[in-house]
């Protein structure tokens, strides 16, 4: 009997009341709760916006005009395009053919992708000297930040694919080499390449420094003709997604 | 031991998970305020404020994005062939496609390869992945063959410019911070044709390695690029020749 009351009293110490017990398992619920809180606080602290905390004030500005900039574009091309689906949405109920817009777009895209050629104003940069596929790169790039429209190195329109690569004297794009002499040509507002371009510690500035046995010069031009790329083609491996 | 072994027989079930949670919570409110550290130590009046307006600026971007891909689409849809049209439209509208795939305003699929490119563990300003490793390896996969390019999404084009800004990078306008997701469609053999290329391997032994930069890739069967959805137009050019 006693080992049994003994036995007992362990079962009663150890085993909780159902108050104890309700209390031990909103316990370990709301900890639960709160480690669920917090784990999804993590994951969502990580996965938010990563970088633009570590940016500086100068940075955000930075990004703040680039960003203002870029969704004007965008709205404008919004605007171009509603325009484009009322044209074609009012030819189609009149019973026309959509030729006129068909073509319209068409060229529009094909100077647009360098398929055919474009006039109008823009830069041209002198390059004389040695200078590596870097450099002539780093002057392509900040074109197209700056809002270059169209860009040719010696003659050979620049799309997307093309790259000028090689060393200071063995420089080539599109299997043609460019030697120590050649221009680079850009369609778009002079006064904005010529800007940023030239201003104090930007590309020209650097990849002078990089390359200072070369001249770079850039001048304004009223109009000029870029050529269609020779990349005619239509891709091998890269097919439409359905 | 005899003691300790009692008392941890003593505990139950309830007890014994109780403390394992409470142990976890620990660990979670400790890297909770270690990753707030640095923004708390960062955040000054005026930030605050430039941070909210990036956001909105960006959130506002994507849904714009969203739209002109959606224009795109209903607009090619009104354009669609009517199966009664003449010969010379039919042209015309396969003309259109063409142009369109080449000029990247369609979302592509093909074999190629994706890299992921990180910064260095180590801190140093050097092991920054910059604008110029990732246009450096751009480049490299389109001498190798790769036909169509994107960048954590973003499309490249023949007007892509891959800017830095601070320790992240600026993609057709777009805000993208690392680690960088570099897809390129092309030939099955894309990636074995850069390993072979002599420049490929200088930035790898020059730049990436001796930086602890980290740069992973996957061939991929298939790769899926989405269309670039900027802005596509002329503003200082006209098409064509002078009159």
């Amino acid at each position: 009997m006693t080992s049994r009351g003994a036995a007992g009293e362990a079962g009663v110490t150890r085993r909780p009341t159902d108050a104890s017990s309700l209390r031990s398992r909103l316990s370990v619920a709301a900890v639960a709760t709160l480690l669920g809180i917090l784990t999804i606080g993590q994951l969502r602290g990580q996965a938010g916006v990563p970088g633009l905390s570590a940016l500086s004030a100068t940075e955000l500005t930075q990004l703040i005009a680039n960003l203002t900039t870029g969704n004007d574009q965008l709205r404008t091309e919004i605007g171009e395009l509603q325009r484009q689906e009322a044209d074609i949405s009012s030819t189609k109920q009149r019973g026309e053919t959509t030729v006129d817009n068909l073509t319209a777009d068409l060229e529009r895209i094909r100077a647009w992708a360098g398929i055919t050629a474009v006039t109008g104003q823009g830069i041209v940069i002198s390059v004389q000297g040695p200078i590596g596929g870097d450099g002539v790169e780093d002057l392509l790039n900040e074109l197209r930040n700056a809002g270059a429209e169209a860009i040719a190195v010696a003659g050979v329109r620049v799309v997307g694919g093309v790259v000028v690569a090689g060393t200071p004297g063995g420089l080539s794009v599109e299997n043609q080499a460019l030697g120590d002499a050649f221009e680079i040509r850009a369609i778009g507002s002079p006064q904005i390449l010529t800007g940023t371009l030239t201003r104090t510690g930007g590309v020209i500035a650097q990849v002078g420094a990089a390359y200072p046995a070369t001249r770079l010069t850039v001048a304004p031009i009223e109009s000029m003709t870029l050529p269609a790329t020779e990349r005619t083609g239509p891709p091998t491996y890269a097919r439409p997604s359905l | 031991m005899t003691a300790v072994r009692a008392w941890l027989r003593g505990l139950s079930s309830v007890q014994v998970t109780f403390a394992g949670a409470l142990l976890v919570l620990g660990f979670l409110v400790a890297a909770q305020i270690a990753a707030e550290g640095p923004r708390v130590r960062y955040s000054t009046e005026e930030r605050a404020p430039l941070i909210d307006t990036a956001l909105t600026l960006q959130t506002q971007q994507e849904s714009l994005k969203a739209a002109i891909l959606a224009l795109r689409q209903r607009i090619g849809e009104l354009e669609a062939l009517d199966p009664d049209a003449a010969a010379s439209l039919r042209r015309l509208y396969a003309d259109l496609e063409a142009a369109r795939l080449k000029a990247g305003l369609t979302a592509v699929s093909g074999p190629g390869v994706a890299f992921r490119f990180e910064d260095g563990a180590n801190g140093s300003v050097d092991a920054l992945v910059t604008a110029r490793d990732v246009r450096i390896l751009i480049e490299e996969l389109w001498l190798a063959g790769a036909e169509a390019i994107a960048v954590n999404g973003e499309r490249l084009v023949g007007s892509s410019a891959v800017i830095d800004i601070g320790g992240s990078l600026l993609v057709n306008s777009a805000y993208l911070a690392p680690p960088y997701e570099i897809k390129a469609v092309g030939p099955p053999d894309l990636y074995g044709r850069l390993q072979g290329s002599v420049a490929f391997a200088q930035f790898v032994h020059g730049r990436i390695e001796p930086a602890g930069l980290r740069l992973s890739v996957a061939e991929l069967q298939q790769a899926d690029l989405p269309a670039f959805a900027g802005t596509v137009g002329l503003r200082f050019g006209k098409p064509g020749q002078p009159q």
